[in-house]
């Protein structure tokens, strides 16, 4: 096992060297150059000097600059080899993500690692209560209709099921929006807390939660459908195994058979949906965040790309690369907690 | 009758008459099914006699045959299919970028050009803007029919003052949000939207320079009802003229930046307005008057051929009787019966008619963009833009009265009888905010929305099953290597990425086609793992069994068996899980043109279409810009994959014992 998830560390560090390196070379492609309109911006302010001193001093002014971020090279690799902190600058000094210089938002007027933090926290939180909630009722669902299959229940919850499936999340939003928001007014239809409002204590806490309560019921209910559809799947699969109808004829209570012994062979693959539901909470739900106004990771990476806020958006791409290898990793492990079929083979 | 035997095509006919005539229909024109005579006797989609053997496909075919819903979804999805890429050629006028002010926001009606049946056999006058129509009967009547809503400011046009109601009225005319009435005393009336002092004065509009407010003569009811020659609205104005060339006009100086001089002039003969200019003749009858130099100075006879001219030489001393505007263009009637065109006309028109030897025109109406002409003979005639088939008139003998508006024409006998009327009747789902009919952008973006969904497919199925072919078949370091690469692909995150590609590729000029197919691109590129995966996995299995042993001992090439011998017994895998993937990338598709990073303006796709929906008020408001789009995407979506899901359960040897 030990050897297994070695393994998989170097697998996963050389795709994560792989992957910053294809979208550091996309980044590279976006027209622009802050070294550029930084020696712009301070040679317009030196009103004294005459054309000719300025040209010269401008490209003075320009090679400081790209000795200063680093651009003062062609060389794509050495550029990388900077931005990840393993190539020093024209002065000798390191500073890249390795060296934690995630870089600087231009949008918020702060460095990268300062502004994400709060918007992970919102991500997160709303997250995990959707998560507990999705799986709190999907689970017994999936079970339940697996356990009753084709009886009028699980007809009814396959019919639901199968729409919910087949509609994007963001449809879901809008009927949600519509019903909650301009029908029976119940929510606020966007924001964080009351504008204007400046509660303390126990009344912001409610504040926020009602302005948080509508965003995590739609998030909530758009993945419903698609997690009971794979929960029982994998439960059907898991009851139609040889050693359920052994288990059985063992004389075992239903309940056993199913909690203890059909369960444990249809979490297997559940795995990756509950490791990997749990790892998307971080990363934000991007439609969901826009449409309410939500300030979480979907959104700040959103409005990173439509203001070309480009350190925010490679720190998040970093953030998101990591995430997607390192739930990679941990489903692995699962797997090997919930299956000792891994566990011995590996 | 002959006893046939069941085929294919004779079990969908079967479901198809059963489905829209019911079981009677069925067992009258295909015989009762007696389950004896029948070759092969199904249960549980098990032939009962074991002797028979029936085919896999067969088998297949019959069982998806079983399940109603399924085969009802096929059916679904083939006339989805078949709207979505036939009709778009029928759709002749539409094109992706069309906007229409006046159109805007409608919801669905088809009611345009119902007028009441109280007014059809008494008409007096009519006259339409935008989305609604008023009609005045011969007894003093008013009738409003069309929209009545007024954008979102909650405003009913079609709630007509009760004062109104209990006059006799003797002029209407409809502007863009507000209606004018006079009463045959003289009485001043008015209502709809008064926001640029429409038809009531207050001190904000007194003292709103942009404004000017409706002259105290109307206001108080003394102008005389039998010498007003005409009362007509434009935009957020209104123009009344009498007998003796005496102007009164009034409204929103910002759209009508000539009003100024038209105000107090009394030597007109005719006014109309265009969207922006207000026009006018004056007692010479010799040009058209806007106060601007050189504004519709050029006349011809005909839209498309006729070469512009000067408008003194056009005349040659005749002289213009008449003056109708549409947005952007004028019609001119001349004392001989002839017309003069001046202005823009759109791109989709139709041309002056000829018309016959003695016959001429003898009164001109104007809509927002066609002209309907009415002859000495009673016949009537369209021409001008015609993007809502408004300028194709029919064939009306004995006409006497002829009412243009909006995009809609009225043929009315001597005694007010409606002959006919042409021309837009509504929209079925409704507009747009850009005034686009929502029902036709449905079936364009239908089609954007399942050709990238399936183009998408066909290249996750052609990169991830080669892919998996390959690392299934070949082994060793191949397939680690291609798990390991199609892992790297699997890992990138879909919508971060898409977001990043779609702003970089903002930055590079492209054509919308050109945008179109790199997400079609994007979208199969980042898709094909999964395929690469099933197909692995179903080709290892294939490759311990008996045939596929047979054939390598009997020397068969590796490329051979693998594309002979295992690919056709891991097609229906691949095949439901197309079927689910199209879905799918239907989905993907909408959220991102929904984000606004996937198809945009101006070609339409179900997701962009809904993006407008994001914001509760319009989402409430304009309820019909969300609700039949989205309606019809889930539709189409439940149906892909109930076909999927189907498939899978048939195909699944394995399924069949605990149905």
């Amino acid at each position: 096992m030990a050897r297994y998830i070695l393994k998989r560390l170097v697998y996963m560090v050389f795709v994560f060297f792989l992957l910053t390196f294809i979208l550091f070379m996309l980044y590279q492609m976006m027209p622009a150059n802050r070294a550029y309109t930084d020696a712009r911006n301070e040679i317009q302010t030196m009103k004294h000097l005459s054309e000719e001193e300025k040209a010269t001093k401008f490209d003075e002014l320009y090679l400081k600059y790209q000795r200063i971020y680093g651009t003062d090279t062609n060389n794509k690799l050495v550029l990388y080899l900077r931005w990840l902190g393993l190539y020093p600058f024209y002065d000798g000094h390191f500073s890249g993500i390795f060296e934690g210089d995630f870089g600087f938002s231009y949008d918020y007027n702060l460095p990268v690692v300062k502004v994400v933090p709060t918007h992970m926290r919102n991500s997160f939180l709303i997250g995990i209560i959707t998560e507990i909630a999705v799986l709190g009722v999907t689970i017994p669902l999936g079970i339940k209709c697996a356990v009753k299959k084709n009886s009028r229940f699980d007809r009814f919850t396959q019919f639901f099921s199968l729409i919910g499936f087949s509609t994007p999340s963001f449809i879901i939003y809008i009927i949600f929006i519509v019903f909650f928001c301009s029908i029976l007014h119940w929510f606020p239809v966007s924001g964080m807390k009351t504008p204007g409002a400046n509660y303390t204590g126990w009344r912001n806490a409610l504040d926020v939660l009602h302005h948080v309560a509508l965003p995590t019921i739609c998030l909530t209910f758009g993945s419903l459908a698609s997690i009971t559809r794979i929960c029982r799947a994998s439960m059907i699969d898991a009851l139609n195994l040889d050693c359920i109808r052994t288990a059985r004829a063992k004389g075992l209570t239903e309940k056993t058979v199913i909690y203890s012994h059909a369960w444990r062979n249809a979490l297997i693959p559940m795995v990756s949906i509950i490791v990997g539901g749990f790892f998307n909470t971080i990363s934000g739900a991007m439609i969901l965040e826009t449409m309410f106004g939500f300030k979480g990771m979907g959104l700040l990476f959103l409005n990173a790309t439509r203001t070309a806020d480009y350190d925010m958006i490679m720190f998040l791409e970093v953030i998101y690369t990591f995430l997607g290898l390192f739930s990679n990793l941990v489903i692995d492990l699962c797997y090997g907690i919930v299956d000792p079929r891994v566990r011995i083979s590996k | 009758m002959e006893k046939k035997k069941e085929n294919v095509f004779r079990i969908l006919a079967r479901w198809f008459v059963r489905f829209f005539f019911g079981l009677k229909y069925e067992e009258k024109w295909f015989g009762k099914k007696e389950k004896e005579q029948k070759e092969v006797v199904f249960k549980n989609g098990v032939p009962d006699d074991s002797e028979l053997i029936v085919s896999p496909g067969r088998q297949i075919l019959n069982r998806f045959l079983e399940r109603k819903f399924a085969v009802f979804s096929v059916f679904v999805v083939l006339v989805m299919f078949c709207i979505v890429f036939i009709a778009p050629h029928f759709m002749t006028k539409y094109y992706d970028a069309f906007t229409e002010t006046t159109q805007k926001d409608l919801p669905p009606t088809l009611s345009l050009m119902s007028v009441p049946k109280e007014l059809q056999d008494n008409v007096k006058m009519i006259d339409s803007y935008g989305s609604f129509s008023v009609g005045l009967s011969n007894d003093g009547k008013v009738y409003v029919w069309g929209i009545g809503q007024i954008g979102a400011t909650g405003i009913n046009i079609k709630e007509i003052p009760e004062e109104v109601q209990n006059a006799k009225i003797a002029y209407v005319a409809a502007g863009q949000d507000h209606i004018i009435a006079i009463g045959e005393d003289g009485k001043f009336y008015g209502w709809g939207s008064n926001r640029f002092g429409q038809y009531a004065v207050t001190d904000a509009i007194r003292e709103n320079p942009n404004l000017e407010p409706v002259p105290d003569a109307v206001l108080n009811g003394e102008i005389d009802v039998n010498h007003i020659k005409k009362l007509t609205c434009g935009y957020q104005a209104s123009a009344i003229l009498m007998d003796d060339g005496t102007l009164y006009i009034w409204g929103n100086k910002q759209s009508y930046s000539n009003m100024d001089n038209f105000i107090g002039r009394d030597n007109i003969v005719d006014v109309d307005f265009t969207l922006n200019y207000i026009v006018g003749l004056n007692k010479k009858q010799t040009s058209v008057y806007t106060g601007t130099k050189g504004l519709y100075a050029m006349a011809r006879s005909k839209i498309k051929t006729g070469t512009a001219v000067k408008m003194s030489e056009f005349l040659k001393k005749r002289k213009i009787t008449e003056l109708r505007a549409t947005s952007t263009s004028l019609c001119l009637l001349l004392d001989d019966g002839t017309i003069a065109l001046t202005g823009d006309f759109p791109n989709d028109v139709v041309e002056v008619p000829d018309l016959a030897e003695g016959e001429y025109f003898v009164d001109i109406e104007a809509g927002t963009y066609h002209y309907s002409g009415l002859t000495n003979l009673g016949h009537v005639y369209s021409f001008g833009g015609d993007h809502y088939r408004q300028a194709e008139a029919p064939q009306v003998n004995g006409a006497k009265k002829l009412f243009a508006g909006a995009f809609q024409s009225y043929a009315v006998d001597e005694n007010g009888k409606l002959l006919n009327k042409w021309g837009l009747k509504g929209y079925l789902f409704g507009t747009d905010d850009r005034g686009a009919n929502i029902a036709e952008r449905v079936i364009a973006g239908g089609r954007i929305t399942m050709t990238v969904g399936a183009i998408a497919v066909i290249i996750e199925i052609v990169i991830g099953v080669s892919i998996g072919l390959m690392a299934g078949f070949l082994g060793g370091w191949v397939d680690i290597f291609l798990m390991r690469v199609a892992e790297v692909f699997s890992s990138i995150p879909l919508y971060p990425f898409m977001l990043i590609l779609s702003s970089l590729l903002a930055q590079v000029s492209m054509t919308t086609d050109q945008r179109l197919y790199m997400i079609m691109v994007i979208l199969g590129v980042l898709g094909w793992p999964g395929f690469a995966y099933i197909t692995r996995a179903q080709v290892l299995v294939a490759r311990e069994s008996e045939y596929v042993t047979a054939a390598q001992a009997m020397g068969v090439k590796e490329t051979r068996i693998a594309y002979k011998h295992i690919l056709p017994n891991i097609i229906s895998v691949i095949l439901v899980n197309m079927t689910l993937s199209f879905a799918a990338s239907m989905q993907t598709e909408t959220s991102l043109s929904f984000l606004g990073f996937g198809v945009n303006y101006p070609q339409p796709s179900w997701g962009n279409m809904l993006s407008r929906a994001s914001n509760a008020t319009a989402a409430i408001n304009f309820w019909w810009q969300w609700l039949f789009t989205s309606a019809i995407l889930i539709m189409t979506t439940v149906c892909i994959n109930t076909i999927g899901d189907t498939l899978r359960d048939v195909m699944d040897p394995k399924s069949t014992n605990d149905k």
